[in-house]
């Protein structure tokens, strides 16, 4: 089970490599999912799986489509590809980076153990569910900040992206 | 831009602040200066010059990734020690990677590079906001957590931040720019005393803040972006000429004047904790800054440029006086002898 973890650790790695070196938008969301999918697998395995569903709703689901649609306005029609030498040479480079700093930081980081963030044996619910029952009681504070929040990054956007030609990058 | 938007940013520009700076858990710190930055993109952007577009897509990225490194550094504290406390950031790596993303989120060096850039892309009065309401929440978190900061690596960022404001707003003919570096040269003054004396910081930013706000509010009186259009600002208005001459002056630090306050006291304590050498250094960097806010000076007041006006008053008539930058320009000129009421006070 702790090879299982270190496996979906090593994946998570390598999404953001690809994020990072990616030739175009097309190809980074690529690194996205990969990414995510076994961030969700972590989170599960820390004990969290409610929060690890939520992320998929809500990040693959909601934001990963957004992302998706506003790229296909913006993104350039004939991109590069992986398979380019020059991003072949870019990926390698920082494979090569995470390297020297495996190097530097040690072999130890390589020995796994798996910690779950429970509630301890004080609480009687699980940590995810009850966090997301005290955002509707004790925290409603914060969520009305969160509400707010994301209210203003609607206005922000929609101011940003008002009117055709006037707004920003577009190339529809 | 619609007034629902103008509503909407400038409630959340006030609430980010003050969530900010009333918080006591990490993620609420974390919040509030992401509600400013969303909030204020819509006025960097607001003429959608691609220039301007272009300095508010640098602004939210640096910003996000100074957020983005904020929570790390809260998170890896919460996981070493158990407890997401802001005045309680004993876990020494988090404490580094705070400094960073503060430094990054204030435009100090070597995280200065957006800064003059940011500026020059936005309007005069959100370059205002810019410079000084945007830098108030970072400045608040630094001071909740002065006692658990690194010394060496802010004074190094201090020193290396008045060098690098004084030395490259020499070359600038463009005002937002050199106010953009003339920030950065203060910001590192307050880095300098932030861990020996949190009030004096404090202070020095809010004298910062009353001198740049009152540089800005007479630059937006008569439009004037560049060194050539400040050439012929006496014609519009005489007497806030002559002002902006002192309040620059006083941005430079020279006494009689207010801006001499701060750097007088941070040279006091900086002393009295024995860097007296880190003192010498900061006093004679600053230097390069009174360069080019004696250039500013003489050309907007005592040099007659080539292209000079026939006339001693311009076509328009005379405007009304502004009471605010009054106000703010008699407070930056000449609060100097109250200080020993300001010390009572802070």
């Amino acid at each position: 089970m702790a090879y299982f973890v270190l496996l979906l650790g090593v994946g998570f790695v390598l999404g953001g490599l690809a994020v990072a070196s990616n030739p175009s938008p097309y190809y980074g969301v690529v690194g996205l999912v990969l990414g995510s999918v076994v961030g969700c697998g972590l989170l599960v395995s820390l004990g969290v799986p409610f929060v690890a569903l939520v992320l998929f709703m809500v990040y693959l689901g909601g934001m990963l489509v957004v992302f998706v649609y506003s790229v296909c306005m913006a993104a350039d029609p004939f991109p590069e590809t992986w398979g380019d030498w020059r991003v072949l040479g870019y990926g390698v480079v920082m494979v090569l980076m995470l390297i020297v700093g495996v190097v530097f930081v040690g072999v130890e980081c390589w020995k796994t153990w798996v910690v779950t963030v429970d509630s301890g044996s004080i609480f009687v619910g699980r940590l995810d569910f009850s966090g997301v029952a005290m955002f509707y009681s004790l925290g409603a504070g914060m969520f009305l900040a969160a509400g707010w929040g994301l209210l203003l990054t609607l206005f922000v956007v929609l101011e940003l992206v008002r009117g055709l030609s006037c707004g920003a990058i577009r190339a529809v | 831009m619609s007034p629902h938007t103008k509503l909407l940013t400038s409630l959340s520009l006030t609430l980010g602040t003050t969530i900010t700076i009333s918080s006591t858990h990490w993620l609420m710190a974390w919040a509030g200066p992401e509600l400013n930055t969303l909030a204020i993109i819509p006025y960097t952007s607001k003429s959608h010059h691609p220039r301007s577009i272009e300095a508010a897509i640098k602004y939210f990225l640096v910003q996000a990734t100074a957020s983005t490194l904020l929570l790390f550094s809260s998170m890896t504290n919460a996981w070493a020690t158990g407890q997401w406390d802001i005045t309680q950031l004993t876990h020494p790596t988090s404490s580094l990677l705070l400094t960073v993303a503060i430094a990054m989120k204030l435009g100090l060096v070597p995280f200065h590079f957006w800064f003059p850039e940011v500026m020059q892309g936005s309007p005069l009065i959100t370059a205002m906001l810019l410079s000084t309401m945007m830098k108030f929440p970072p400045t608040i978190l630094l001071l909740m957590t002065s006692h658990s900061l690194n010394p060496t690596l802010l004074t190094i960022l201090a020193v290396a931040s008045v060098t690098i404001g004084g030395w490259m707003g020499l070359n600038q003919t463009q005002l937002r720019k050199i106010l953009a570096f003339s920030s950065i040269a203060h910001l590192g003054w307050l880095a300098a005393v932030i861990i020996y004396s949190p009030k004096l910081a404090l202070l020095i930013f809010y004298l910062y803040t009353l001198m740049t706000i009152t540089v800005f509010l007479t630059l937006n009186s008569t439009k004037a972006l560049k060194l050539p259009t400040l050439m012929t600002s006496w014609t519009k208005n005489l007497s806030l000429n002559a002002i902006l001459m002192l309040t620059l002056l006083s941005l430079a630090g020279l006494p009689p004047l207010t801006g001499f306050l701060p750097k007088w006291l941070t040279i006091q304590e900086l002393t009295k904790q024995e860097m007296a050498a880190t003192a010498t250094a900061l006093a004679i960097l600053s230097l390069l800054g009174l360069f080019f806010y004696l250039r500013l000076a003489y050309y907007s007041t005592i040099t007659l440029p080539p292209n000079s006006t026939n006339h001693m008053k311009h076509w328009h008539f005379t405007k009304p006086t502004n009471t605010t930058t009054a106000i703010l320009a008699t407070l930056s000129m000449l609060t100097l002898p109250l200080s020993p009421l300001i010390l009572a006070i802070t």
